[in-house]
């Protein structure tokens, strides 16, 4: 009795099971401080005049789901971005009307994004929003059959006028305000704190207690992360990721020729009349078009692609711009074994093979999953009442 | 012929003046500049301030740069830009250089893409300057 009672009491003095905690040096610890807090501020797209806007919002959450702005009637934005899958679809390469070149990119967190698409085509949220609806292998539909949609359905045409303050005329303006309602929508979908910011406010703040229940293994993966894997370098910050592009190694062969990546998008982004530099463009400052009027076409963008933010990563995969590595212990891999001579780059000598043991892998796959939410972020929906 | 004799001389004498005002700026033209990180050679000086003063990795920022020549003229051309040496790759944007007269320049499309050491590049005519900077 006296054994039980003794037993007892030392599993409640024990609590839970805590983890050692490693001895980060500064330097780490600065890196560490980097990649928070989270939330991080979000602001209007000063690009998009109805970005924040509560009716632009039910607006473009109603288009998100709609399946007429595809001459099929079957294919919606949710399609492959499907809110029950991480904002993806689950696939390798994302399949609309039919299978397209590359994987769907979560949604999460895009309003911290510079530039949209695994090519960057986009300058903003509300141009890469049209690019799906027009493009034939996704939704096939047309700049015509979309502003007919919206001006011929009265509870559409009426939130468009909710929203922009004129009801819905030429073809192209009522394309791009489909687009901004859409975008408007899809800032709302930011990912919820995970287990790694508690661990990195709990450093911030010197709170070594709190600290120990982020496990050894993540933790171990983390020394790895912002150390000598340098993964930091590009998945940077709060978001984990600089918003640029980069040559990883993963072939961009497709049928029938290459995925020229950031080369391609860039090409793509000059002709669109849904840039930045174009009329469409809200922001009378002209500052959000800079990028745009700035940025430097250069021969090793070929084959370049965005840097993906890292949270949520364990809920999206599969992972890369075809989505050819289906788990995180494959992505891990692929980067501790690659080889240089691959990359398409003039000279960046920033991935070298890490040559992990199979321990290290798991310790960054541990890391890895910490950045998955512990409860979403999303705002409740509520059915929305009909437009006046 | 003596007034032209005497025109010469006192052509020469301005000639003398001014070769002699430029051989001591050559030598000690203090090239002041407005505040901000002076970058010098012995032939040029820059001084340039970012707005924000703080660059942040992945956040553009504006860049304020006044020149001075120590020796003649300012040269016509000058370009910025700016480089990882560690890494060897620049940046992914191309920076404008607006002249503002006065030897001054505002520029605008700089964006630092990675955390660590960057080095600014300042071209005056042949003379380069570089700057280094850590961003975290």
């Amino acid at each position: 009795m006296i054994r039980l009672a003794a037993a007892a009491l030392l599993l409640l003095c024990a609590g839970p099971a805590w983890a050692q905690l490693l001895d980060f040096t500064e330097a780490e610890q600065r890196a560490i401080l980097r990649h928070g807090p989270w939330p991080a501020p979000w602001t209007p797209d000063p690009s998009n005049r109805a970005s924040g806007k509560p009716e632009a919002i039910e607006f473009g959450e109603r288009l998100f789901f709609e399946p007429r702005l595809s001459p099929s009637g079957k294919v919606l934005c949710a399609t492959c971005h499907a809110p029950y899958r991480g904002w993806q679809d689950g696939r390798a390469r994302a399949f609309g009307l039919a299978e397209v070149d590359r994987n769907t990119p979560s949604l999460f967190n895009l309003r911290h994004s510079r530039w949209f698409g695994w090519d960057g085509a986009g300058d903003s949220l509300w141009a890469q929003s049209i690019r799906p609806i027009l493009e034939a292998r996704e939704m096939g539909g047309s700049q015509a059959r979309a502003a007919a949609l919206v001006r011929g359905d009265p509870e559409y045409a009426c939130r468009f006028e909710k929203t922009f303050g004129a009801p819905p005329a030429a073809d192209e303006g009522v394309l791009a305000g489909i687009g901004k309602a859409l975008a408007a929508f899809q800032e709302t979908i930011v990912s919820g704190r995970a287990p790694f910011d508690d661990f990195r406010d709990a450093l911030s703040r010197k709170d070594f207690s709190s600290m120990k229940k982020y496990p050894e293994a993540a933790q171990r993966g983390l020394r790895i992360f912002v150390g000598r894997g340098n993964c930091s370098a590009c998945h940077f910050g709060p978001a984990f990721t600089n918003g640029e592009f980069h040559d990883t190694g993963i072939p961009f062969f497709i049928k029938g020729g290459v995925d020229a990546g950031r080369h391609g998008g860039l090409k793509k982004l000059q002709s669109n009349v849904f840039n930045l530099l174009g009329p469409y463009n809200d922001d009378s400052s002209g500052a959000s078009a800079v990028k745009t009027r700035q940025v430097a076409a250069e021969h090793r963008n070929f084959g370049e692609f965005k840097v993906p933010s890292l949270r949520n990563v364990a809920q999206t995969a599969p992972y890369m711009h075809n989505g050819s590595l289906a788990t995180l212990a494959d992505v891990v891999r692929h980067y501790s074994e690659i080889n240089p001579d691959r990359l398409h780059s003039d000279g960046e000598s920033l991935l070298k093979p890490l040559r992990l043991d199979a321990m290290e892998i798991a310790d960054l796959v541990a890391f890895l999953e910490s950045l998955s939410e512990t409860a979403s972020a999303l705002p409740p929906r509520r059915p929305a009442a009909a437009c006046r | 012929m003596e007034e032209r004799r005497a025109n010469i001389r006192r052509h020469d004498g301005r000639t003398l003046i001014a070769a002699a005002c430029a051989a001591f700026a050559g030598i000690a033209h203090a090239c002041e500049l407005p505040p901000g990180t002076r970058v010098e050679s012995a032939r040029v000086a820059v001084s340039y301030l970012t707005i924000p003063a703080q660059i942040a990795v992945g956040q553009p920022f504006v860049l304020e740069l006044a020149a001075c020549s120590k020796q003649g003229p300012l040269p016509d051309r000058i370009r910025l830009d700016a480089h990882m040496p560690e890494h060897r790759h620049g940046m992914n944007y191309r920076a404008t250089v607006v002249p503002q007269g006065a030897g001054r320049f505002h520029s605008e499309g700089w964006l630092f893409h990675m955390p660590g050491r960057w080095e600014f590049i300042f071209d005056l005519g042949s003379e380069r300057l570089t700057h280094s900077v850590r961003v975290e």
